[in-house]
């Protein structure tokens, strides 16, 4: 069986971000979170059945060099093969992206796709769904745990509420990950150098197909919300609290 | 890894660290056991530890935890007839079988990540470390304007970040302003020492910071580096002069004692009743015992007395050798944690203030206050901030 997990990149949110209005200039990025969980569900079906594991990292030109520590740590983790996937230019949309995504991948023959769900800069959070479209494959989201058995895969989806359902797909599908099953697998410092300098990463130039639809108008920084300290003993601060709550029509 | 890669591995890092040798002379007395905060709590104490690796279990010791019910307090290290360096190598080795196996505590893996990416452990920019000079009304010399100074202040990750500790960090700056020290900060080109990535087990971190740090410190012409970070103090004194790094460090507590009499002009009175805190890496470690008590009994007013278990013997704090990073780790296998027991201490004796020496101390105790009650009745303050408000009572 043969597994692949995408990692894309997002803004480091602990640098600031310089906001234009055509156009948004983060100091740098790192690995998304939830594709990191995506990476690490894949390692676990790698210990589960021995599937090999593919990860594919995705920058653009002005990002690839940040990618690096994430493929090192897949790869220390015990990734079989790494693919540096660098678009032509930045885009901001999903759609492009997952096209050209899905026309590299047809050939590939991967039994599961594996994405994380969402993507701080939330664009990127649609990955997976569109994805699926275009490969035509069965797509579910949602997942905190993958199993796969005869040509099927079972996953654990969160339902909200602390509920968990359980969903069979036919092989082959896309599948989205909130969380992997453990926590993230610690790697430490000189093991991650080590795998960063012996990675086997095959680096891809894909271009992206220009695809209409949703367009940026502009950027512009939220505004700063209002912080009110109220202050006193606790029966007063309660009923200011409560002032306040009615004030804005929650109470 | 299977048991025997481990031991490999494990007696691979020890025989790296000085005085290791000394393991094989183990001569299972239980001293080490027997003096730890957490003896109580662990399954395997230092004694077991080294029994189990000897026995070709050291998988059972990292199934159990045991390797993080530990506080680098030093206690062990220093009563061991043997004197086997059990906080400096027998424990961190096997954090570091912890750490290959890819599973520590979650709060203390992030911990490490954040060092690792951003130089720190609060997930805070690096661009921002020296924030906290803007928020005094002094200047602050940065060293790479100032190019020479006699001392190079380093404020370390907790005295640059932490909400609590950055308030040492000015107090101690304050100080050296008024007494006319010619020192200069490294700003945001400081990054974390590392003495608690050390006793953690990451080696390969340590390294790569202690690295980094001394090509920075070598840009520029310093004579001594002073800090009031103990952790920071004693990676400085010890550990980096294996990667080059010579230059004389002085703790916060000898510098002020150093200055003591030029202090003693600008003390007002104070009305306190006041104990002291030996902090492991100041005393236990390095010690720094007489200087800070000196300096507290030299303020007017101030009436001094001691705990029960002072110098060699003083309690923990908990927040040394990444414990700061397992707080909720620790809280699941002991029921008091060595900070309420601390804080109970100082209150027994009739202080008001409890006087530490080491950044972690501060948030620790307070925190301990909360727990126990017992705030508004002892407070926590650093010896530069007790003496910052001596000299501003004045
Ligand atoms: S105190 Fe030293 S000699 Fe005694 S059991 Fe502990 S490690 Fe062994
Ligand atoms: S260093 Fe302190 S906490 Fe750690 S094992 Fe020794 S006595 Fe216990």
């Amino acid at each position: 069986m043969k597994i692949c997990a995408i990692l894309r990149l997002v803004p480091d949110l602990v640098e600031e971000i310089e906001v234009e209005e055509n156009e948004i200039i983060p100091f740098r990025y790192m690995p998304n979170e939830r594709d990191e969980h995506a990476v690490e569900e894949a390692i676990i079906l790698k210990e589960k059945t021995g599937a090999e594991v593919e990860v594919i990292g995705i920058a653009d030109s002005e990002n690839e060099a940040d990618l690096d520590e994430g493929l090192g740590m897949a790869a220390a983790k015990g990734a079989d093969k790494l693919y540096k996937v660098v678009l032509d230019r930045p885009t901001y949309k999903r759609c492009e992206i997952a096209k050209a995504l899905a026309d590299f991948l047809s050939d590939k023959n991967y039994d599961l796709i594996l994405t994380g769900i969402q993507a701080i800069d939330s664009y990127a959070g649609n990955l997976g769904g569109i994805l699926a479209r275009y490969m035509d494959l069965p797509y579910i989201g949602g997942v905190v745990e993958v199993n796969v058995s005869n040509g099927n895969t079972i996953v654990k989806k969160e339902l909200g509420g602390g509920l968990l359902a359980e969903y069979k797909l036919p092989l082959p599908a896309v599948v989205s990950v909130v969380s992997a099953e453990r926590p993230l697998k610690f790697v430490p410092f000189t093991k991650l150098r080590q795998a960063m300098k012996k990675a086997n990463i095959e680096e891809v130039e894909l271009e992206l197909p220009e695809i209409e639809g949703v367009e940026v108008l502009k950027y512009e920084v939220p505004p700063e919300p209002e912080i009110t300290l109220i202050e006193g003993d606790v029966e007063e601060v309660a009923d200011k609290l409560i002032e306040a709550l009615k004030e804005l029509s929650i109470l | 890894m299977d048991v025997e890669e481990m031991l490999e591995t494990y007696f691979e890092r020890i025989n790296e660290i000085p005085n290791s040798d000394k393991f094989i002379q183990c001569i299972q007395c239980g001293t080490c056991g027997g003096s730890c905060p957490y003896g109580m709590g662990t399954l395997f104490t230092p004694r077991r530890m080294i029994l189990a690796v000897r026995a070709g279990i050291v998988d059972e010791v990292l199934q159990s935890g045991a390797q993080w019910l530990c506080t680098s307090c030093f206690t062990c290290s220093l009563r061991c007839p043997s004197q086997i360096p059990i906080t400096d190598a027998v424990i961190p080795a096997l954090r570091e079988l912890s750490l290959l196996e890819g599973n520590p505590p979650e709060e203390l893996a992030a911990a490490l990540m954040n060092i690792t990416r951003y130089g720190n452990s609060f997930r805070e920019s690096p661009r921002k470390r020296d924030r906290w000079i803007k928020e005094v009304d002094f200047e602050v010399p940065l060293i790479s304007k100032k190019k020479k100074a006699e001392y190079l202040f380093i404020t370390e990750c907790f005295g640059a970040y932490h909400r609590r500790c950055k308030e040492i960090t000015k107090a101690f700056a304050k100080l050296m302003d008024l007494l006319g020290t010619d020192y200069a900060i490294l700003g945001n080109e400081e990054r974390c020492i590392g003495d608690l990535v050390r006793l953690c087990g990451e080696f390969g971190l340590f390294e790569d910071l202690a690295e980094k740090n001394i090509r920075v410190f070598e840009k520029y012409e310093f004579s001594k580096i002073v800090t009031h970070d103990a952790h920071a103090y004693n990676a400085l004194l010890r550990e980096y002069p294996r990667f080059g790094f010579k230059k004389e460090v002085v703790h916060h507590t000898q510098f002020l004692y150093n200055n003591l009499e030029k202090l003693k002009e600008m003390f007002g009175k104070l009305d306190y009743t006041v104990t002291y805190h030996d902090s492991c890496y100041v005393g236990r470690r390095n010690g720094i015992y007489e200087e800070p008590r000196a300096v507290i009994k030299a303020i007017p007013g101030v009436k001094f007395v001691e705990m029960k278990r002072i110098k060699e013997n003083a309690l923990c704090c908990g927040g040394g050798g990444g414990g700061v990073w397992l707080d909720s780790f620790i809280k699941d296998h002991i029921k008091e944690r060595p900070a309420e027991s601390r804080v109970k201490e100082a209150a027994s004796v009739g202080a008001d203030v409890l006087v530490t020496a080491c950044t972690l101390d501060v948030p620790m105790f307070e925190d301990a206050l909360k727990v126990t009650g017992l705030e508004g009745q002892l407070e926590v303050k650093d010896i530069s901030e007790i003496i910052l408000e001596a000299i501003e009572n004045s």
